[in-house]
This record gives C-alpha cells, sequence and structure tokens, in this order.
C-alpha cells in the first residue's frame, strides 16, 4: 500500500498533539479527527487490518482533511502528514473504493485539452482553480505583462493528484507537458499555486523554469499601490508551506502596500482549504466552515480588505463571505500600474 | 445506565442532543470515536499500538454555549448517562478517557476571546479555547498570559484548570490556579453559576478553588477571566553545571530563598543531562544542568542575574553561560516532539510530584528505588521544574525501552511501578501529584492520600452530582 511509504508519520503522529493549534479544519469544526493526530490514528488502524480501508467513516475523513501543510510546517522533524492522506487517498482509488462523487468530480478533469495562444518568450498559465471563472486574475496579470503566451484548457494534474487517482493525473500530466514544449517557451508562470506546486514536484517538466506570478511581477516596472489602503495578507498554503516561497510578501512591499499579516499570528493557515482545492465541491459545507472561520477573525481585527496570491482562496472568501473586500495579488499590481 | 447503539434509548438520546446543538455537532462516527478514545495516558496508547480498542464515547457532543452545556447536562441527568468533559484530550492521566462510553464532551467550540481589559489587565475567554491560540491573541494586543506549557499548542483552557496545570514561568507568575480571576461553571444538574469576580475577598471560602483541579468531575468549566502582563522589556537566562544533583539543588533553593524571584529555574539530574539535555540542546557535559532567567524591566532583571550568577559561582563546576541558558528557552517545547519525546514502543510515566525542599532529594531518591525495585531494567530520570519559596516539583520519568509484547502484561508492569514510585513519593512527603492532576490512572491513591478529608471531597462530588453523571470513576471517585 501507499500509506506504508509513510509508517515514520503514522508512528511520530498517532500519539503527538503538537501541532494541533494549527489543525486548520479542526480550527474550524473543532474535531480531534480533523488533526494529524486523528489522521494517524485512521492510518495506523488500517494499517493494522487493511479491511478497514473500506470504512465509509474513515474514507470521509481522508478526503476531508485540508491538506494545508501547517503543521507539517510546524513540526519540529517536518513529518509528513500531508504526504500519509494523500497516500492514503491513492489507496483507496487504486483499491476501487473511491466515493461516487470523488469518482465523479475526477472524471471532470480527466478529459482535459490544453491550447497555446498569443506571443512572447515566456507561457502564462492563468488556470486559476478548480472553479474556473476568475478572469479578473489573468486580466490583471496581462495587463502588466501582456507579452506573453498564453496556455489553457483546464487544470495540469494536480486536482487529480489531490483526489489520489495519480495515474490519471500524470496522463493529464503528459499532456500538459506536450503543450508547454510545443509552445517553444523555457519558462511558465503561474497564477495557481496548487499548479505551481505540481509543476515544481510531480509535475515537473525537464528544462522549464516555474515562477508564480508574483515572482514574475516582483521584476516588472510598477509604482505605488499604497493608494489600496491598509491590506490584509492572507497566504497560500502551497506556496508558503509547501514550496517556501515568499515572492508575494516582498511584491506586496515593493508596491509600497501597508500591509498587516492576517490573524493573530503568522503559523495559522487562512487559506480555507487550499491545499485540498477539490473539497469545496465536495464538501462545501466545510470550505464554507472555514470561510466562517477566517470571516469571524476578520470581523474581530476589523479587517478592511484582503489581499491573496490564492485563487482558490479568493474565490472560497467570495463564495461564503461575499461581504469581504477580497484581492488577488495581481489585481494590487495591476492597480501600481504606471 | 449504559447504552447499546441498538436500542430505544439510544435513539431517543441522540435526538435530544441533536435539538440541543444541531445535527453538525453530535457525532458517532468511526473516525472520532476512535480520536476521542486515546488521550496521552499510556495504556490506551498501547492498547492501540497492540491492536486492541479502547473504550469509545457513544456520543462525541460539541456545545456551543453554556447554555447548551446546561442543556446536555439535563439530558445526561434524566438518562443517567455519563458525561467525559474533553477539551484537548492531551491530559495524561487518562481524565477524558470516556470509561463507560456515554457522553464525550468536547468544549473546543467554546473557543471566543471575549474581552480583554487593558485597564485591569484580564482576559476573557470561553474555556475550549486552545492555549496557543488565546495567548497569540493575548500577545496581539500586547499582553501576554505568561502561561507557557509545554501542551499550550494543543491544551484548553478549561483544561488546564480541570487539572491545575503549570508553564514554564510558574515560578514567577504562578500556576493556573494563581492566574485565575474568576470562572463561569455549568454544575452536573445544569445550573450556570459564576465565581466571584476577585480572588482575593473574605467572603466565604474560595469557590473557584473547589472548580480548580475538579478534572470535570464537579461541573464544566465554560468561561474563564484570567490575569495577563505586559510584555517584558527583556527575559534573560543563564546555565550552570553541577557535579551533582545536590548541589544543584542547594543552588537553586538558595535563588529561590534569597527571594529572587526568578521565572523560571530548572534542574536536571545526571541521567537527563547526558541524554536528553544532550540529545535536543545538543549540551555534551556530565553533571547536573540547571538553568534559571528573570524578566522585566532591564535594569532590575540584570541586578537580580548578577546576584543570582554569583550564588551559582559558589559551588558550579562550568559557567554554560547566557547561550546554555538561552538555548533552553528557544528549545523548551522540542523535547515534546518526536523523535526527541519518549514513545512507542518505549513505556514511559511522568511521576510528577511536589515536596518541600527539606523533602525533595528524598522523594527523588525513594521513587527512583521503587522503580529500580520493581523493574531493574527502566531508567529513571528527573529534573526539578516549577520553584516556589517552599519547595519544588519533581518531574521524574521511568522509561522501558522494550515493554513486554502482551498489552496486559506490559500494562501490569506500567501499573506496579506507578503505584509503588507514587506511593514511594507520598511516603517521604509528596502528593499525588503537581500539575497532571490524578485522572483514572491514580484515583485510587486519593483517599490514602487524603486520608478522612476524602470524605469532604466525596460529600461535595455527591452534592453537587446526585446521579454521578460528571466523568464518573475519575479521581477517586465513584465510577458507574
Ligand atoms: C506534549 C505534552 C506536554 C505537556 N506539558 C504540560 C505542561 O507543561 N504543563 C501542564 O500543566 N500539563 C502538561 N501536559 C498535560 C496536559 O496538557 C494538561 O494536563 C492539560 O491541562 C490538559 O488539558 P486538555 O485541554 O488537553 O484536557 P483533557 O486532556 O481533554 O482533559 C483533562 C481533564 O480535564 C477535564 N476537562 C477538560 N476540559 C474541561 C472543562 N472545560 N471543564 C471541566 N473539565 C474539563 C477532562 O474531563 C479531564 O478530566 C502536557 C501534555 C502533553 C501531551
Ligand atoms: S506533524 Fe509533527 S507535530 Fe504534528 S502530529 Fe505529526 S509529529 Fe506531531
Amino acid at each position: 500500500m501507499n500509506m506504508e511509504k509513510y509508517l515514520d508519520v503514522i508512528n511520530a503522529c498517532r500519539f503527538c498533539f503538537m501541532c494541533r493549534h494549527l489543525a486548520t479544519l479542526a480550527a474550524a469544526t473543532g474535531k480531534e479527527a480533523d488533526t494529524p493526530r486523528g489522521h494517524a490514528l485512521i492510518a495506523d488502524r488500517i494499517r493494522m487490518d487493511k479491511a478497514e480501508l473500506s470504512n465509509p467513516d474513515y474514507i470521509r475523513s481522508i478526503y476531508q482533511a485540508e491538506l494545508s501543510g501547517a503543521c507539517r510546517k510546524h513540526c519540529v522533524s517536518s513529518y509528513n502528514e500531508v504526504g500519509l492522506m494523500l497516500a492514503l487517498r491513492q489507496d483507496i482509488v487504486e483499491a476501487g473504493l473511491a466515493p461516487a462523487a470523488v469518482s465523479e468530480l475526477a472524471k471532470e478533469f480527466m478529459d482535459v485539452q490544453f491550447k497555446v495562444s498569443g506571443d512572447g518568450d515566456m507561457l502564462y498559465y492563468p488556470h486559476p482553480c478548480i472553479e474556473t471563472h476568475q478572469p479578473e486574475i489573468a486580466k490583471a496579470f496581462l495587463s502588466v505583462v501582456p507579452n506573453v503566451k498564453v496556455v489553457e484548457g483546464g487544470d495540469c494534474g494536480k486536482v487529480l493528484q489531490i483526489l489520489g487517482f495519480v495515474k490519471e493525473s500524470q496522463a493529464v500530466a503528459v499532456r500538459f507537458q506536450a503543450a508547454v514544449k510545443a509552445s517553444g517557451c523555457k519558462t511558465i508562470v503561474v497564477s495557481n499555486p496548487a499548479a505551481y506546486d505540481f509543476l515544481k514536484t510531480d509535475g515537473a517538466i525537464d528544462g522549464i523554469t516555474v515562477l508564480h506570478s508574483s515572482e514574475v511581477l516582483l521584476k516588472a516596472q510598477l509604482g505605488s499601490a499604497a493608494k489600496l489602503g491598509k491590506l490584509t495578507f492572507i497566504n497560500s498554503d502551497f506556496l508558503r508551506n509547501y514550496q517556501d516561497c515568499h515572492a508575494p510578501k516582498e511584491l506586496l512591499a515593493k508596491l509600497g502596500c501597508e500591509v498587516e499579516g492576517f490573524g493573530a499570528n503568522c503559523e495559522d493557515s487562512y487559506a480555507c482549504g487550499e491545499g485540498s482545492m477539490p473539497g469545496i465541491r465536495l464538501f462545501p459545507e466545510l470550505t464554507r466552515k472555514m470561510v466562517a472561520h477566517v470571516a469571524g477573525i476578520a470581523k474581530r481585527f476589523q479587517v478592511e480588505a484582503i489581499v491573496t496570491p490564492s485563487p482558490f482562496t479568493k474565490h472560497a472568501l467570495m463564495t461564503y463571505a461575499p461581504e469581504l473586500k477580497v484581492l488577488a495579488i495581481e489585481e494590487v499590481a495591476a492597480a501600481a500600474k504606471l | 445506565m449504559l447504552i447499546s447503539r441498538q436500542s430505544y434509548s439510544y435513539e431517543m438520546l441522540r435526538s435530544e442532543l441533536t435539538w440541543v446543538v444541531g445535527d453538525d455537532n453530535v457525532q458517532t462516527d468511526c473516525s472520532e470515536k476512535l480520536a476521542h478514545s486515546i488521550d496521552y495516558y499510556w495504556v490506551p496508547e498501547v492498547w492501540h499500538d497492540r491492536g486492541l480498542k479502547p473504550q469509545t464515547p457513544t456520543f462525541i457532543v460539541h456545545p456551543g454555549s453554556a447554555e447548551e452545556v446546561a442543556e446536555i447536562l439535563k439530558i445526561a441527568n434524566t438518562h443517567k448517562i455519563p458525561v467525559t468533559p474533553w477539551g484537548g484530550g492531551s491530559g495524561s492521566q487518562g481524565g477524558a478517557l470516556p470509561m463507560y462510553g456515554g457522553i464525550c464532551l468536547d468544549t473546543k467550540r467554546l473557543n471566543k476571546v471575549l474581552e480583554i481589559d487593558p485597564v485591569s489587565l484580564t482576559v476573557t475567554a470561553e474555556a475550549g479555547i486552545i492555549m496557543q491560540h488565546l495567548e497569540w491573541e493575548v500577545q496581539k494586543a500586547g499582553f501576554s498570559t505568561m502561561h507557557f506549557p509545554a501542551s499550550i499548542a494543543c491544551a484548553t483552557l478549561g483544561g488546564f484548570i480541570a487539572h491545575r496545570g503549570t508553564g514554564v514561568l510558574s515560578t514567577r507568575y504562578g500556576k493556573i490556579e494563581d492566574m485565575i480571576m474568576s470562572m463561569e461553571v455549568v454544575t452536573p444538574t445544569g445550573e450556570i453559576i459564576n465565581t466571584l469576580p476577585v480572588p482575593r475577598h473574605a467572603s466565604g471560602p474560595d469557590l473557584a478553588q473547589v472548580f480548580l483541579g475538579s478534572e470535570g468531575t464537579l461541573g464544566v468549566v465554560t468561561k474563564a477571566t484570567m490575569k495577563i502582563h505586559p510584555l517584558p522589556a527583556v527575559r534573560k537566562f543563564h546555565a550552570y553545571l553541577f557535579s551533582d544533583l545536590h548541589s544543584g539543588m542547594v543552588a537553586g533553593e538558595k535563588l529561590m530563598a534569597r527571594r529572587l524571584a526568578p521565572s523560571v529555574i530548572r534542574l536536571y539530574d545526571h541521567a537527563s543531562t547526558i541524554s536528553i539535555i544532550k540529545r535536543v540542546l545538543g549540551i555534551e557535559r556530565k553533571g547536573a544542568y540547571l538553568v534559571f532567567g528573570f524578566d522585566g524591566e532591564e535594569d532590575i532583571v540584570d541586578l537580580q542575574m548578577k546576584k543570582a550568577v554569583a550564588i551559582c559561582e559558589e559551588t558550579a563546576v562550568e559557567d554554560l553561560g547566557t547561550e546554555g541558558g538561552q538555548t533552553w528557552w528557544d528549545q523548551r517545547y522540542k523535547f515534546y516532539y518526536p523523535p526527541y519525546t519518549f514513545q512507542m514502543p518505549q513505556a514511559f510515566g511522568t511521576l510528577d510530584t511536589v515536596a518541600t525542599f527539606a523533602n525533595i532529594e528524598n522523594v527523588y531518591w525513594s521513587m527512583k528505588d521503587a522503580v529500580k525495585e520493581h523493574c531493574p531494567e527502566a531508567n529513571y530520570i528527573g529534573h526539578f521544574s516549577h520553584w516556589y519559596d517552599w519547595g519544588c516539583m519533581l518531574y521524574a520519568r521511568f522509561i522501558i525501552e522494550k515493554p513486554p509484547q502482551d498489552a496486559a502484561v506490559a500494562v501490569a508492569l506500567y501499573n506496579r511501578i506507578w503505584d509503588a514510585a507514587i506511593r514511594a513519593a507520598i511516603k517521604n512527603g509528596g502528593v499525588i501529584n503537581e500539575h497532571h492532576g490524578v485522572g483514572l490512572k491514580l484515583g485510587r491513591i486519593m483517599r490514602d492520600l487524603y486520608g478522612p478529608a476524602f470524605n469532604v471531597l466525596e460529600g461535595i462530588k455527591k452534592t453537587l452530582d446526585p446521579n454521578n453523571i460528571m466523568n464518573p470513576g475519575k479521581m477517586g471517585f465513584q465510577g458507574v
């Protein structure tokens, strides 16, 4: 089983409480099962009795995990609690035990074709997140960096990977790679941190450099965005906890924005489930709870406007807390255009 | 009454609970039951490890207000169902384990900071808040609770109140019972009561102290007001190495007797110094490692530090400097993360006790003898944390590298060591526990510890909880 690659994680986490304060979903649900300890206990039960892999309660918990990576980042030994959950999902899929809703959702992401248009040395991949209706992000980016080719078509394999459909994810990734290679560009720039993470790891393409949009915007000739007033920054889990990419914060500093970190600490994830994006379709009530948690904090600290490099987080917040003002980092950069 | 899943009363109870807290907040699924069947007590851990299934609760209920807690307790009284409060589940005494099934009342939805009063320097919060979340919010307002236990990340305010918990800066800022101003408690019969708003008064006995340390047996703490402090201008540390435990202890006693008011003192015995201090802090020395610290205004701290250093210089064999102390502070939680902490397959127990300076070393040695007598292959290590004007806490541990594979045999050995060691501590002037509480693990010793005074505690329990629904079988009180 794939999960057996993570026996060290199971042994470490099953009786450990040390990162529970950062368990993002647990902070919204209050549930013990939504912590790395809870996950590892489930995994351990399955390890001891393989028949438990078909336990519907365990399957639900495994798919509900929000995979923010905040606990792994906090952990003194960086135990890969995220990897364990992804391996369990893969085991569930490979055993033919994926719930119908998961399989149906996965199908939507298998049949994608990619096409490249425009002209330039760099390839821009605007695919924002699981819901593809955020044209304002690409528009903002392209208003600052217009001379690029654009690759479109859908998700490059990350969603399938998150759902545990690893073979299928790789098949999509191969198609995406072909489109990228055919474009002749050596650099691909993405707005979606999930895609950024995928293209830097399992979906990496030989000879192609992957940049996040904020890394490119950092080099652009821009003025000040201070006129936007005080902004509160919600980071992307994929950028901060998975990839250690700090370009968005550097960009905001360069743009002269008055920026404050969201919440009372810099370790919590407020990305509302970005790490397991398809969760918004499978368990919308959980995304709603995570958003309500974030909205509650925003209210308490009188947040005026939020800026985030995560299109998913923007989408989740605007869907479930429309009273909040949320800007993508590309939009802030566009406001600083000279 | 114990309830089986396939019964009318199960469904009736479930309906009633969902009417109070909503469908979403009553869980009966295997994932949540599994996670609530194991706390930080070694016995459920070893059972799980050996493929056994510890007792699970019948329902896990997440109330969102004191009123909801009150309704749940009234329902439990009607059906005579046990209720076990669960905060973070980080207690090491099995206190939160649902020994008889029934309702596990998980408090973590009670997680709001209600008010920070910058004039009186207090914070009021709901009791299910994770301590680290509370501390972060207080710090954002420019203050600190100064409560820094190693379980700050996982334990709740209510859990600390229930166990009379403590943090590393206890020597200056006190244990939780010194930090609490007042509390809101839901009694076992479902009444919502408040203790007096200030802790210093002459309006009869202090009711708050009845609930502090009551481990969920006398009610559910739903809200508390706590002291907060300005963030100190400086916090400084220093460490020394002593040739042996006794000379380190004498230095520590002098620091306290001179009333220098350190925020922390910690003395590690030789066995700890050569093992965990080396492994976690990278300080490789033989002897007894002593660290202390002061915080506050810089000129005052410097003076305190100067006097403390002079005391240690008299007998220490090596000055490990401020760096040797600062490292300890910076890494103070690292001791508790895998792989630095003790963990399965090891068997381990924290034989936490407290005694006067006159007795504490005898307690240390008598516990060591007891552990060795019952399990010669066990390692015994200890450090002295939480120092008071009159004595200090001993955080002794036994570790068995390869406990018996058979869970029953392993648990029997574990229980035998605990029993012998704690009884040895009591015989030499120690008490059962300083901050981890009694729970399921040590309940049977309470009557011996208190003598006839235990009848008073039992009387309070019977009066407040006539149907014995609140956490039965814990703290030495009657089970179901
Ligand atoms: C790694 C680690 C390090 C630790 N370090 C420390 C330390 O430095 N200092 C320290 O004091 N302890 C420490 N502990 C022990 C533990 O964190 C404390 O005992 C803590 O008080 C337990 O809080 P909890 O919220 O997890 O309570 P639980 O374990 O959930 O419950 C403990 C007891 O309190 C009762 N209870 C919980 N909430 C309430 C409530 N609201 N009202 C009434 N009863 C309630 C439960 O029924 C149970 O009897 C440590 C534990 C771990 C895992
Ligand atoms: S990730 Fe690290 S801190 Fe979190 S439960 Fe696992 S071992 Fe403990």
